[in-house]
């Protein structure tokens, strides 16, 4: 009888191995998702019970001009921050690949540095830098567009600059991720490239490209599910301002929730945008691994 | 005879540090040339020179009788096969062999014709749809090999390409090399740091120290008449033994040699300059000694048997190896004491500084 023992001890130990993750995932994250989806039900306030309204809370949402305004919005700043920053995170792996010595992790570090920094500080950096009347960048944007402008309060620029400042903090992790990915690529293939007669820019396309397209699909999922969480940057720069022109889904679950005491209304909205992110990512992860494929 | 590569006073500088000090290196059209060494020597160093992938410090580097010291790597008509390979990881065999006429935009049906050549001459045919890490060791390399035969190159850089090969396969691609070699008449360059290889396949053997081309010539050449105790130890295998000695005496084409260890003397072909007293280095292939009873006392430590040849490791009396070649030996000798001795004509004397005394 010693087999059966054998597995139920063997089973007994993979069970304990997987029990912790398990036990958190239940308990802070499917637990409260389950709460979240029950609560987008009914129409409770933050703290306490509601009364069961079915899809009352969704039916309202379709009809909610702020709702469609902050999906827009949302989906205006995926344009503004997601292909550019990858391009950018790309552009400067390229240039720091390119350094040798001391050179390299002391310039990787400059880029980086902003990363590591909280988001108040990152946000009030810049309120400082963009300030009306005594920003360092009023005078160049003065030069260029004729003006000074406050930037955050200008229906224009608000989201622009919030995706710029997105940008320049967050940057420096892809550019580590597109680091490593270029350091994977051997030596050897892009002299083999170079004596099978490639210019720098075939090597590029024929040899870095295809060899980079897993980062660069990591990269670019990883961007697409960060910025649709966008809350913390527009909560400190611009409330959503002005005229909700800087106002995203998130920002509104929060005003929902927080300032106008309608949790389930604020619940729903949480639903649509955890939906949104995972069908989107799901859907452009599946896409990019067939480009790899191609 | 027309030249395929030759280097004129070639040089090259990392920083402060030479690796290649002033070599100057003829290589036929058609042949097979070997740089050998151990590892550091620049042998690698030259080929990437010659390839271009490196810049040259210093001289002239002509192939074909064309000065290409300062052209591109694609423009010197020079083809480099790696010791990983190298291939394109996303392309299909077929796409890493049509790679390099893809770029020079030649015509689909001539990279068809050229690729489905290379992969009938390298048995890839049935390989030709799938991507390299579908492939076996020996595969891959023979597409790395494919992809330089498509552009018809007028040389082929190998460098160090069976290494990373099992010892079965390292066999069997030596000889496919060597097949490759008499069907398409290109001068070949290639770089180990096994000897074998190198005497396997060679035409001719460049042996490279530190830098310098230590002798050129045939393998047996080298094999025979090594210009210094360099080349004699590191070509063949088992190497030479070597023993120190002083000069005891001599005359009529001979001189004496009395060994430092077991103050044995032997007796070499009298060749150059030497005079009594002076120290030397006896060389003596391991089968050219011969076990004699008045020979330099030693005991046999260990017997590999090979069947036809076996190998005797014996100790002298400081407990330095000495390595004899017996043909047919069936009497065990392990524990043994033996006398080794060996023909004048068969003994090289080199001098203090290593070089060759003839």
């Amino acid at each position: 009888m010693a087999r059966p023992n054998k597995t139920l001890r063997r089973n007994l130990i993979a069970l304990s191995l997987v029990a912790p993750f398990t036990l958190t995932f239940l308990l802070v994250f499917a637990w409260p998702t389950f709460k979240v989806i029950q609560l987008s039900l009914t129409d409770a306030p933050l703290i306490g019970d509601g009364t069961w309204v079915g899809l009352q809370n969704y039916r309202e949402l379709l009809d909610d001009r702020i709702f469609w305004v902050a999906l827009k919005n949302n989906g205006y700043f995926l344009v503004l921050t997601i292909v550019p920053t990858t391009v950018l995170a790309l552009l400067i792996a390229l240039a720091v690949n390119r350094l040798r010595g001391w050179m390299q992790p002391f310039i990787l570090a400059i880029f980086f540095l902003p990363y590591i920094l909280p988001v108040s500080v990152v946000t009030l950096v810049w309120q400082w830098m963009l300030d009306f009347q005594f920003g360092v960048l009023q005078p160049m944007i003065e030069a260029i567009f004729g003006k000074r402008t406050a930037v955050f309060r200008d229906p224009t620029w608000v989201m622009p600059v919030i995706a710029l400042v997105t940008i320049w903090w967050t940057n420096g992790f892809n550019v580590l991720l597109f680091l490593a990915g270029l350091r994977n690529i051997p030596t050897e293939l892009y002299e083999a490239a170079a004596l099978d007669g490639a210019t720098p820019r075939q090597r590029f396309w024929r040899v870095t490209w295809p060899l980079l397209w897993p980062v660069t699909a990591l990269v670019l999922t990883l961007q697409l599910i960060l910025q649709l969480k966008l809350f913390d940057q527009v909560y400190l720069l611009s409330q959503g301002g002005p005229f909700n022109t800087s106002q995203v889904l998130l920002l509104l679950v929060y005003n929902e929730a927080f300032q106008q005491n309608n949790g389930g209304y604020a619940s729903a909205i949480a639903m649509v945008l955890f939906v949104i992110i995972l069908v989107v990512s799901v859907m452009q992860f599946q896409l990019l691994r067939i480009g790899r494929h191609r | 005879m027309a030249m395929g590569v030759s280097l004129k006073n070639v040089k090259k500088s990392f920083g402060a540090v030479d690796v290649i000090h002033d070599v100057s290196i003829e290589i036929p059209k058609g042949d097979f040339a070997v740089f050998v060494g151990p590892s550091g020597c620049g042998k690698s160093t030259l080929l990437r020179m010659i390839a271009g992938l490196e810049e040259t410090s210093g001289g002239r580097i002509e192939i074909d009788g064309k000065d290409v010291t300062d052209e591109e790597p694609a423009d010197r008509g020079v083809a480099m096969v790696f010791q990983n390979y190298a291939l394109y990881p996303h392309l299909t065999v077929y796409d890493n062999m049509a790679f390099s006429l893809r770029l020079a935009k030649a015509k689909k049906e001539e990279i068809r014709e050229k690729v489905a050549e290379a992969a009938r001459i390298l048995q890839l045919t049935e390989h030709l749809a799938k991507r390299p890490a579908k492939l076996s060791g020996g595969q891959r390399q023979r597409v790395a090999i494919g992809r330089a035969i498509v552009r018809q190159p007028s040389v082929f850089l190998f460098d160090e390409p069976l290494s990373n090969l099992d010892a079965e396969l390292r066999v069997q691609m030596r000889l496919e090399l060597a097949r490759l070699h008499r069907q398409i008449g290109a001068t070949m360059i290639y770089v180990t740091h096994d000897q074998v290889e190198a005497m396997t396949l060679a035409d001719d053997i460049f042996v490279l120290k530190d830098g310098w081309v230590q002798q050129a010539g045939s393998p047996l050449k080298l094999y025979d008449d090594p210009d210094n105790r360099f080349v004699g130890g590191f070509i063949g295998s088992p190497a030479m033994n070597f023993f120190a000695g002083e000069v005891s005496g001599g005359g009529g084409g001979r001189m004496e040699v009395r060994t430092e260890v077991g103050g044995k003397v032997f007796t070499a072909a009298r060749r150059g300059e030497v005079s009594s007293g002076q120290k030397v280095t006896l060389g003596i292939r391991p089968e050219h000694l011969k076990l004699s009873e008045e020979g330099l006392r030693a005991k046999v430590d260990m017997v590999e048997q090979l069947g036809g040849v076996s190998y005797l490791h014996v100790k002298l009396e400081d407990g330095s190896n000495v390595v004899v070649e017996r043909h047919g030996l069936r009497e065990a000798l392990e524990g043994q004491t033996v006398g080794l001795a060996a023909d004048p004509d068969d003994i090289l004397v080199f001098d203090q500084e290593g070089r060759r005394l003839r």
